[in-house]
């Protein structure tokens, strides 16, 4: 089974700093994947990498098996990779359903002339496209509120719409950083749901995550990293009781004193 | 913050919303037979520099892109209908693709490094392209501009043979066009280009990752903008019969950003509210023409700290 996503010796530095170094790991279509370390190990710098926002020094990501290190976002996206944002990043001038009809944006295949011409098919497409949108909207329950500013939404529901917005153009890849952060233990709960649906309509799911209820619940594969190194890799279980993953999250507890 | 949203707007009331620009627009057709001939000039006058504000508002107001040298798109098409009719001899009509086209192309050239460009950087590198396209047009190049004393003696257009030469007939012409004109800034409201646009002045890098492609969408933008700008520039060397480099200068880029800012950018008839106010009103008191600048000036700054958004702002749509 070949790798839908894989990153080969991935490394980054930000001034003199090493945010990531030599990290590889591989995602298998169909998965739940997760991403996880202790703050400021390089997990949304793993992402950003990923999806073109900023470009690695070293190492490959390699897509399907093509190189598609330091192409540009919107390339990336074309490819069928969608993200969220730890901090959300809803536009902030626009309804719900205008958020997540962003998403639709690549499946749009009008030119900017039959735009401007109003042309019939340019009027199917978007006619097309709303539909698309409000059936995603009713799928995660977020058609009461439509027509409301995203942005005026609580925190829980504003996450919703920009995970609508990722998932409206049905991605092959969806990362989600952080979707549980500012959630309560009911939304949480309901989260773990929501992944495991995404899960099953075809979407392979990679995630930042500090919820480990939710991260032990629903994910297939774990990789875990440090100083934006891999330590441990493995399923739940295995990166649970992995010593390397004890000690970076809690420290050393018998701490030995210097010979 | 955040605005409320109109939610009991009344099927009706939304009707006369959308049939209210038609309708004034066709009302408008009758200046000619209610109004006397300077009234007229005025109207053509309107007409020309709302087509270029809301060519600008194209970049500016829905792009974000602060664009202060858009005299030169304006300005561009200005001369290329007057090189044309002028020293070969051809039809109004025939110099108007060319003068579209080629304005469109300055601004797709221009975006190119002005992409890169941030807000108040954009700005001053626009300013420098106003500087030199007043100073290339005063210098004369090949004999074509006629210096800092411009064409003069350009035709009339004549549409199947019949010479558009009356005031009437020219505000009309200038008024078909601004209606076309408005069709079209309404249908990008309405379309993929428009939401694209939308996306990318309110958050770049949530667009980019949605696969909207910065640089295509930016280009687009400013060669579209441009084009109608060069669009405008003809009706006026045509409305005026000549052109000259002082029609373009930098003041001239200064009131069309104002236009937008004060107007409302991305609001159609907060453009339009824009330029009556900054192109016609000092029109009618041509007495106090010299305070033109002072009484804008005051009134921008009002606009801002009163209201920011502009004097009709763009309101929330559905779709």
């Amino acid at each position: 089974m070949s790798a839908l996503l894989e990153l080969r010796g991935l490394g980054i530095s930000f001034g003199g700093m090493r945010a990531v170094d030599d990290l590889s790991l591989s995602i298998e279509e169909g998965h739940i994947a997760a991403l996880i370390g202790p703050n400021g190990a390089g997990k949304t710098t793993v992402f950003n990498m990923i999806t073109g926002v900023c470009r690695p020094n070293d190492g490959q990501i390699l897509w399907q098996g093509q190189d598609i290190t330091g192409a540009p976002p919107h390339r990336i996206a074309s490819l069928g990779i969608r993200r969220t944002f730890q901090t959300i990043r809803l536009f902030p001038d626009m309804s719900v359903f205008e958020n997540v009809r962003a998403g639709c944006h690549l499946r749009a295949h009008q030119r900017w002339w039959q735009g401007l011409l109003g042309s019939p098919a340019q009027r199917r497409e978007d006619a097309m496209l709303a539909e698309r949108t409000h059936e995603l909207l009713r799928r995660l329950d977020l058609d009461g509120v439509a027509d409301e500013p995203a942005v005026s939404l609580p925190y829980g529901l504003q996450r919703r719409v920009e995970m609508a917005r990722a998932l409206v153009a049905q991605p092959k890849l969806v990362i989600l950083d952080e979707p549980a952060a500012g959630l309560n233990d009911a939304e949480s709960a309901e989260l773990s749901q929501t992944i495991f649906a995404i899960r099953d309509s075809g979407v392979t799911v990679l995630l930042v995550e500090h919820d480990m209820n939710v991260v032990m619940n629903v994910t297939d594969h774990i990789v875990v990293i440090n100083f934006g190194r891999k330590i441990a890799e493995g399923d739940a279980a295995a990166v649970r009781d992995d010593p390397a993953v004890i000690e970076a999250y809690l420290g050393r507890d018998d701490e030995e004193p210097a010979p | 913050m955040s605005e409320p949203v109109e939610k009991q707007s009344v099927p009706s009331v939304w009707r006369i919303r959308t049939l209210s620009g038609p309708l004034l627009w066709a009302v408008g057709l009758a200046i000619p037979a209610v109004f006397d001939s300077s009234w007229v000039s005025i109207a053509a006058i309107f007409a020309i520099y709302a087509v270029s504000a809301l060519s600008e508002d194209v970049i500016l107001g829905r792009g974000g892109m602060f664009d202060m040298g858009h005299a030169v798109y304006f300005g561009i098409g200005a001369y290329v209908t007057a090189i044309l009719n002028s020293s070969f001899g051809l039809p109004i009509f025939a110099t108007l693709p060319a003068a579209v086209l080629l304005s469109a192309a300055a601004g797709a050239l221009l975006a190119g490094p002005l992409m890169r460009l941030r807000g108040d950087y954009l700005l001053v590198a626009t300013i420098g392209f106003n500087s030199i396209f007043v100073l290339a047009m005063q210098n004369d190049p090949g004999g074509m501009t006629g210096g800092s004393d411009g064409i003069t003696g350009i035709g009339f257009p004549s549409l199947f043979g019949l010479p558009l030469a009356s005031q009437s007939a020219m505000f009309w012409l200038d008024w078909v066009v601004l209606g076309i004109v408005l069709l079209l800034m309404r249908n990008l409201d309405r379309c993929e280009f428009g939401r694209a646009q939308r996306y990318l002045k309110q958050d770049e890098l949530a667009a980019t990752t949605l696969g909207v492609d910065a640089r295509k969408v930016k280009t687009q933008a400013f060669a579209l903008g441009a084009g109608l700008a060069g669009l405008a520039g003809t009706l006026f060397a045509v409305q005026l019969s000549t052109v000259s480099p002082a029609s373009f200068v930098f003041t001239e880029s200064v009131t069309l950003f104002a236009v937008v800012i004060v107007g409302g950018p991305g609001s159609i008839p907060g453009v339009l509210l824009g330029t009556a106010l900054m192109f016609v009103v000092p029109q009618i008191f041509r007495d106090f023409a010299q305070y033109r600048y002072f009484v804008f000036g005051i009134a921008m700054i009002a606009v801002m700290v009163l209201r920011p958004q502009g004097l009709w702002p763009q309101r929330r749509r559905r779709a």
